[in-house]
């Protein structure tokens, strides 16, 4: 003969309550007594509870008070049945649990089974989608983390379904008989949420008890607090950090001694191990929570002192019966790969199926049938990838383009110096305080030789094969990466192919291969990202903000000029969206400060002597800019120099975009495309007006910004065209001259670029500028002086025992050093005598190397130098050698203490934006939030749940 | 605005708009094309100067500078000998580095110094000459190698020296001159091969480092390939004589490259007739070039004969111009000669020239180098050579000039392209130097100086000939011609380039030059 007493607790749960005391109404069972404590509720909650139990049976308690000490005031004052014999029972219910009509009767008929049961749960299913499995009992691991044996958003077939024998239930629809409750003094009130269920029920194991999980009886359970779904008063904290602490405070109190002391051991590295696995994830907020809360576990040792005394008895010998229930060792190994193969997947890097909201969590938006595609077709399906073929494509027009630079010696030429040297090398040269190369000199190293060296790194440390792939490849690089970031922008496929294509076969892009711009390469790759990454940085996303920070300080590094471009354009979306959209002047203020943070002192540099803002990265050259470059050349998208097919080419594109502008809806993208162009143009005109001392600028950067916004503007309501070709007539005509007119410019630049090749000044076969036997003969420390006649002028620079490599053009020698080696290098091609080959010699120089034929004079004033032997001489250049003592300049040895610094804040500040712009969990990009309304009610609460979500 | 934008040609005009100011704002903002300055190279004093007299034992040995230089200066002659101590010379390309290789940079460059100085103070100079406008004249006693002049500060610009023999009978009768030469890399000579005369080459390293000279002959039939090899190493401060028949006893005409693979080389090279035919040392002659001016030739009486090598791997017709007095022109039945690849071809021109001051302008499709033979008259012949040589932009200086009863020293001036003017100017021995005197050449003439002796210039004298600016190129010689009882003396030797201004090319720091320059074709 049983007696239940029904206690219903509620807190600000207007929203469930109705149902859920329906419910508990409604049982088969009929309850003896039921009760209805109110928390202190402010949605009229208590007044349902009065409504549906009577005034009589409904207790109010402060706000402030949290479940068990609901509980346990109701059971203070509640009499004992009055049947002796009977059996006590004692069923809690959240506001937020609808049992089923039968459940009672089930969790009953399953105590009436085993006599020694005296804690009893139903199987709890999803309150909204009502065939999802919650909880089936719940069981923890040794690190506290909560394991319900489901998989995520496991439906109930019916495949669970039998009388489980547990180590915990939950609270929602717990059964247990009072004597037990009693006896145990019932819910810890320390544990005022989470966690306590399974306090409880430990100790009732440890007491000899049973808990069973009864699945014939079924409960629909919101699990609102820990979803967030309404404000917990009991507590300020987190309710992550509340779950998290509870679980470390309940598996300390609980475990015997040396456990526990293993239990510290493991939960101190486990906590530390999260911490580090929620900063990678970009979920700073959870590894906040997960340090707190081990610190207020350990930081109470009085608490947990006082909690281990008041479980001392049978705590050791009961504990068998509970460590066959913990969840087993070898789970947590397990977890670590389900959650690596989640992450490659493009999941949450820290999933946990055993967290109380694992339905919500994962409401996944792939289509079930890719699932099905991938296995067996993936060869098809990315071969079948418009962007793919693209890709391959434009890979061949390139290849039969440097058909002459594939193959062969150094890669070199126009802007970039031979390519020698490997990645450490390079490393090198950009820790390194002081640079022995050359003159020696104190400069920094410009940050892009970082850049270079990141990417040789992934290049197995070959740097040629680094800037072959980013300077030869750039065209089907930036093809791909206009495809790709185009894909939120332009829905047409057919569309984003042309762009794609055209983009990639700019006459910049020919240009910048034929002249060495490693630089403009790198951009014209990088351009459509920031675009991409822009248009959702204006909306508000932090991630693409600190994203495109990032990559721009790596396009700024090698052309400095972008970040002028980006910066005005940003400033101008500031003023048109911060306002309109939420965080995103916040988020711009993130993607343009970071550039300038990351390379701090080097933009300083720039600034100071603002020619090299119009310079990029690597050797200067005159002739492969053009001062005078025509207007229609400008405004043809032409940047002049080598490499540059017919201006015409381009003309298809500037019709179709001028096409564009007849649309009368959507203008939108058409007109601020527009606008991007006239901006580029302008700026190019400026950059190509102007020069840095001598050296004329390449306006190749604004002339490429200034392409991509003509090709958005064309591409976007390119998707019409079907509509006119549908149309018939005059229309479709007007369809297809458009498509003909879009089409032509990249097959004309393709043409182009194939027949004439792509080498201009890059060549393959540069030759070493160290002859071999100056190589061979020098020493330690020891410099060539390379002179090169041209122009009638002569042409210096000093190479010390090695070729010089990418960006040490870039170093600014002492200026009276400098001064004076010009002096004895201008003595020494005069051959007039004198101390100057003493003083070249006093400066290291111990070789003189011409190469290429050398002229009468000068080979005259070199072989009647009484200190100088002639080593070799030829139509490939002639080389000499100081007879006298040479000195070698001593190795620097103090080291520059501030640059030391700064590379240390810049490797931690590079850390620290790769951390938060690095993709994590695939969250929804916030822009497509816009409009969604939940069906449940709840809008962005799913959203929030899935940033915010507790480890458990 | 509002229906502007709203039509649908509305934007399209805008946009037009905006496209034609950009393309304004361009087309006014292009510059004016720049005509690219070039770049002038910078006149500068000579710093120091080295040459080597080949064989002075028994000549008298001029040295001069031309006065203007200031400050102190010295020109030290030293007797050229092979290192005394073989140990040093390797020191100076080995020892000298492991010292500096130990780091101290101070150190190193006073070990240097001391070095340069064990390595010339260890034969002790013959005489020092210090003080430029003066002739310092000496005969030297028979015996002996080669000499050094190595002069530095204001002795160094200008500085010439010569070496001039005068034998009256013997073998050697006759006057036999040579410009002391400077170390060089390549020396071309082109006159009468080992057949028809006793050829000696004379070589001398006066440096530090060791040379790895290489001697071709091109004869009449194309180039002498020798069996034996024909390079030879000369060690620091080592002179040899070679005797050209030993390599190559056919050849009637030569021309001879001297050349060092590595280090470098004074070369002279003297020919020998015989008895009662002539001697005289071959200058040196400007290496091949497409047009060569052989200048310098007297107006005595005697043959001429031109001696015309081209050293390349082609046929060639050298088409010959004489620039006399009277004007420019092609020679009757002389206006060309052929010359095979690889070969030396001689041309009589004692009818076209011979008895008139001349400079002879060669033209041909390939690189050739020329020399002309001009033999005195009387019952004993000397000979004399010229070769061709460069225009004397910067100026030039002659060593040895005199004036006695019996010899004259001639200057001839050739202007065989533009006019030109040229001031020509003595320097005594003792006393101060006359004020130059002004020649006028008129363009494509030839002009020919008797030279008067100056105020304490009567034992000899120096010859500063200096083309004034906006003068087109002058091309000269000087020419000594003694009558004696038995026949006419003489030699001669062509205006070269002096050594007193070097030019300065315009430098700059480039990093860009480990790269060729790139033009776009």
């Amino acid at each position: 003969m049983h007696s239940v007493t029904a206690i219903v607790v509620a807190h600000d749960g207007a929203r469930w309550l109705q149902e859920t005391l329906t419910a508990v109404l409604r049982q088969t069972r009929p309850l003896d007594r039921v009760v209805g404590v109110d928390n202190g509720s402010r949605d009229g909650s208590g007044r349902l509870l009065a409504q549906a139990f009577g005034e009589h049976n409904v207790l109010s308690l402060s706000r402030s008070a949290g479940f068990g000490e609901a509980v346990h005031e109701v059971l203070r004052r509640l009499p004992a049945a009055q049947e002796q014999q009977a059996q006590e029972w004692v069923w809690l219910l959240h506001d937020d649990c609808a049992p089923d009509a039968g459940a009672l009767q089930a969790l009953l008929w399953a105590a009436d089974q085993d006599p020694k049961a005296a804690i009893l749960g139903p199987k709890l299913c999803d309150w909204l989608d009502r065939r999802v499995l919650l909880e089936i009992g719940v069981t923890v691991s040794r690190s506290g983390r909560r394991d319900t044996g489901l998989e995520p958003r496991e439906y109930d077939q019916g495949q669970h379904d039998e009388i489980h024998d547990v180590l915990s239930v939950s609270t929602a629809g717990m059964l247990i008989r009072r004597d037990v409750w009693d006896e145990l003094s019932g819910l810890d009130p320390d544990l005022p949420l989470f966690r306590d269920d399974l306090d409880l029920c430990w100790r009732a194991r440890v007491a000899g008890h049973r808990v069973l999980n009864v699945t014939d009886a079924v409960a629909w359970h919101a699990e609102a607090s820990s979803r967030r779904r309404r404000r917990i008063s009991t507590r300020d904290e987190h309710p992550r950090r509340l779950d998290r602490r509870n679980a470390l405070f309940v598996i300390m109190a609980n475990l015997p001694f040396w456990a526990l002391v293993r239990s510290v051991v493991r939960n101190v590295s486990g906590s530390l191990v999260r911490t580090l696995l929620f900063l990678l994830a970009k979920q700073p907020a959870n590894a906040l929570d997960e340090v707190a809360a081990l610190g207020s576990v350990l930081g109470h040792p009085g608490r947990l002192r006082r909690a281990r005394k008041a479980r001392r008895n049978g705590r050791k010998q009961g504990y068998p019966a509970v460590a066959r229930l913990l969840t087993p060792p070898g789970a947590a190994l397990r977890r670590l790969t389900d959650m690596v193969q989640g992450f490659l997947a493009g999941g949450a890097p820290v999933d946990s199926a055993g967290r109380h909201h694992a339905v919500a969590a994962d409401s996944s938006d792939d289509d079930d049938g890719d699932e099905l595609l991938t296995d067996s077709r993936v060869f098809q399906r990315v071969l079948g990838s418009p962007g793919v073929l693209l890709t391959f494509a434009l890979v061949a027009v390139a290849l039969l383009a440097e058909r002459r630079l594939l193959t062969g010696d150094l890669l070199g030429g126009g802007l970039l110096v031979p390519v020698t040297g490997s990645a450490s090398d390079l490393w090198r040269f950009y820790l390194e305080g002081h640079h022995a190369a050359g003159l020696g000199s104190d400069t920094w190293a410009p940050p892009y030789v970082a850049v270079l060296a990141g990417l040789s790194a992934l290049f197995l440390g070959k740097t040629w094969l680094a800037v072959g792939v980013l300077l030869l490849g750039c065209v089907p690089l930036a093809g791909l990466s206009a495809y790709a970031a185009t894909k939120r922008i332009i829905p047409y496929t057919p569309a984003r192919i042309w762009l794609a294509a055209t983009y990639a076969l700019l006459p910049v892009a020919t240009g910048a291969v034929a002249g060495g711009r490693i630089g403009t390469a790198l951009l014209l790759v990088l351009l459509p990202v920031y675009a991409g990454l822009a248009t959702r940085v204006v909306a508000g996303s932090r991630r693409a903000a600190w994203g495109l920070g990032l990559l721009l300080a790596v396009g700024a590094a090698f052309v400095p000029l972008v970040y002028v471009l980006v910066a005005v354009l940003g400033a101008l979306a500031a003023v048109s969206f911060a306002g309109v959209r939420k965080g995103a002047g916040l988020s711009l203020a993130i993607g343009l400060g970071t550039p300038l943070l990351l390379l701090l002192p080097w933009l300083a540099e720039v600034v100071r002597e603002p020619g090299r803002m119009l310079m990029e990265a690597g050797l200067r050259d005159v002739t492969l800019a053009d001062p005078r470059l025509g207007p229609e050349s400008l405004l043809l998208l032409s940047p002049g120099g080598p490499g540059v097919p017919p201006v015409w080419t381009v003309a298809g594109l500037i019709a179709v975009a001028l096409t564009a502008l007849l649309l009368r809806r959507r203008r939108m993208h058409v007109v601020v495309g527009w606008g991007v162009m006239l901006f580029g143009v302008l700026v190019a005109i400026v950059v190509s007006r102007l020069t840095a001392g001598s050296m004329p600028a390449w306006p190749g950067v604004p002339l490429a910004f200034a392409a991509t916004g003509l090709l958005l503007a064309a591409a976007h309501p390119a998707h019409r065209l079907a509509r006119l070709r549908a149309a018939g007539g005059v229309r479709r005509i007007g369809a297809l001259l458009i498509v003909v007119a879009a089409f032509a410019t990249p097959l004309a630049s393709a043409g182009f670029w194939i027949v004439s090749g792509a080498d201009g000044p890059l060549e393959r076969g540069a030759r070493d500028p160290m002859p071999v036997l100056a190589t061979l003969g020098t020493r330690e420390g020891e410099g060539t002086l390379l002179l090169r006649p041209r122009d009638g002028e002569v042409a210096y620079t000093l190479l010390r025992g090695r070729a010089p490599l990418i960006g040490e053009s870039d170093l600014v020698p002492a200026a009276d050093a400098r001064g004076r080696f010009g002096a004895a290098v201008a003595g020494l091609a005069s051959g007039r005598g004198g101390p100057y080959t003493q003083t070249l010699a006093s400066m290291g120089v111990r070789f003189v190397s011409v190469p290429g034929k050398i002229g009468p004079e000068l080979r005259r004033a070199l072989d009647s130098n009484p200190e100088m032997a002639r080593m070799s001489l030829s139509d490939s250049g002639g080389l000499w050698r100081v007879t006298v003592p040479v000195t070698v300049p001593p190795p620097s040895t103090g080291a520059d203490s501030t640059h030391r610094i700064w590379l240390w804040a810049q490797g931690a500040l590079l850390v620290l934006v790769l951390v938060l712009a690095s993709p994590g969990a695939r969250t929804a990009e916030p822009e497509e939030d816009y409009g969604e309304s939940s069906p449940d009610g709840t809008p962005r609460g799913r959203r929030r749940a899935r940033e915010d979500r507790v480890p458990a | 605005m509002r229906g502007l934008i709203e039509n649908r040609f509305g934007l399209l005009a805008l946009v037009l708009v905006a496209v034609a100011a950009l393309y304004g704002v361009a087309y006014v903002s292009r510059p004016a094309p720049v005509a690219h300055a070039e770049l002038k190279p910078v006149r500068a004093a000579v710093e120091s100067v080295t040459t080597v007299c080949p064989a002075p034992s028994g000549a008298k040995v001029s040295v001069v500078t031309p006065p203007g230089a200031t400050g102190p200066g010295t020109a030290a002659l030293t007797p050229l000998t092979p290192d005394a101590d073989k140990n040093d010379s390797k020191n100076a390309g080995k020892g000298g580095d492991k010292s500096d290789g130990k780091g101290d940079g101070k150190g190193g460059d006073k070990s240097d110094g001391k070095q340069g100085e064990a390595g010339s103070a260890s034969p002790a100079p013959l005489d020092t000459v210090s003080g430029p406008g003066l002739l310092w004249q000496r005969r030297l006693p028979v015996g002996g190698g080669p000499l050094t002049v190595a002069a530095t500060g204001s002795m160094a610009p200008g500085l010439e020296t010569a070496q001039t023999t005068r034998e009256e009978s013997g073998a050697q009768r006759g006057l036999a001159g040579v410009r002391c030469v400077e170390p060089g890399a390549d020396a071309w000579f082109v006159g009468p091969g080992p057949a028809a005369a006793e050829v000696a080459l004379y070589v001398a390293n006066a440096d530090r480092a060791p040379a790895d000279v290489s001697i071709m002959i091109y004869s009449g039939e194309g180039p002498v390939l020798s069996e034996r090899g024909n390079s030879l190493i000369l060690k620091p401060g080592e002179s040899r004589v070679v005797n050209l028949r030993e390599m190559a006893p056919s050849p009637l005409v030569m021309a001879l490259e001297v050349s060092t693979g590595t280090g470098r080389v004074a070369a002279a090279v003297r020919a020998a007739f015989g008895k009662g035919r002539g001697v005289d040392w071959l200058p040196i002659s400007t290496p091949p070039a497409t047009r060569v001016v052989v200048p310098g030739i007297p107006g005595t009486a005697g043959l001429r004969e031109l001696y015309v090598a081209a050293p390349g791997e082609q046929d060639t017709v050298v088409q010959v111009k004489a620039v006399l007095k009277d004007g420019s022109y092609a020679l009757k039945n002389k206006e060309s000669v052929e010359v095979p690849a690889g070969s030396t071809a001689s041309l009589d021109l004692s009818t076209g020239i011979g008895g008139q001051p001349a400079a002879l302008v060669l033209t041909a499709d390939v690189p050739i180098v020329a020399g002309l033979k001009v033999t005195g008259t009387g019952t004993s012949q000397d000979v004399a050579f010229t070769a061709g040589a460069p225009s004397i932009d910067l100026g030039s200086v002659v060593a040895d000039g005199r004036i006695t009863k019996k010899q004259v020293s001639r200057l001839v001036l050739s202007a065989p392209f533009e006019p030109a003017t040229v001031q020509v100017r003595l320097l005594p021995m003792r006393g101060t130097a006359p004020q130059p005197v002004e020649v006028r050449l008129p363009a494509g003439r030839t002009r020919e100086l008797k030279l008067t002796p100056p105020p304490g210039g009567e034992a000899g004298f120096g010859v500063v000939v200096q083309p004034e600016p906006g003068s087109g190129p002058v091309y000269g010689g000087r020419a000594l011609d003694e009558s004696a009882s038995d026949g006419q003396m003489i030699t001669m030797q062509p205006l070269e380039m002096a050594r007193t201004w070097a030019l300065v090319p315009p430098t700059t720091d480039a990093p860009s030059a480990v790269l060729p320059q790139w033009r776009s074709s």
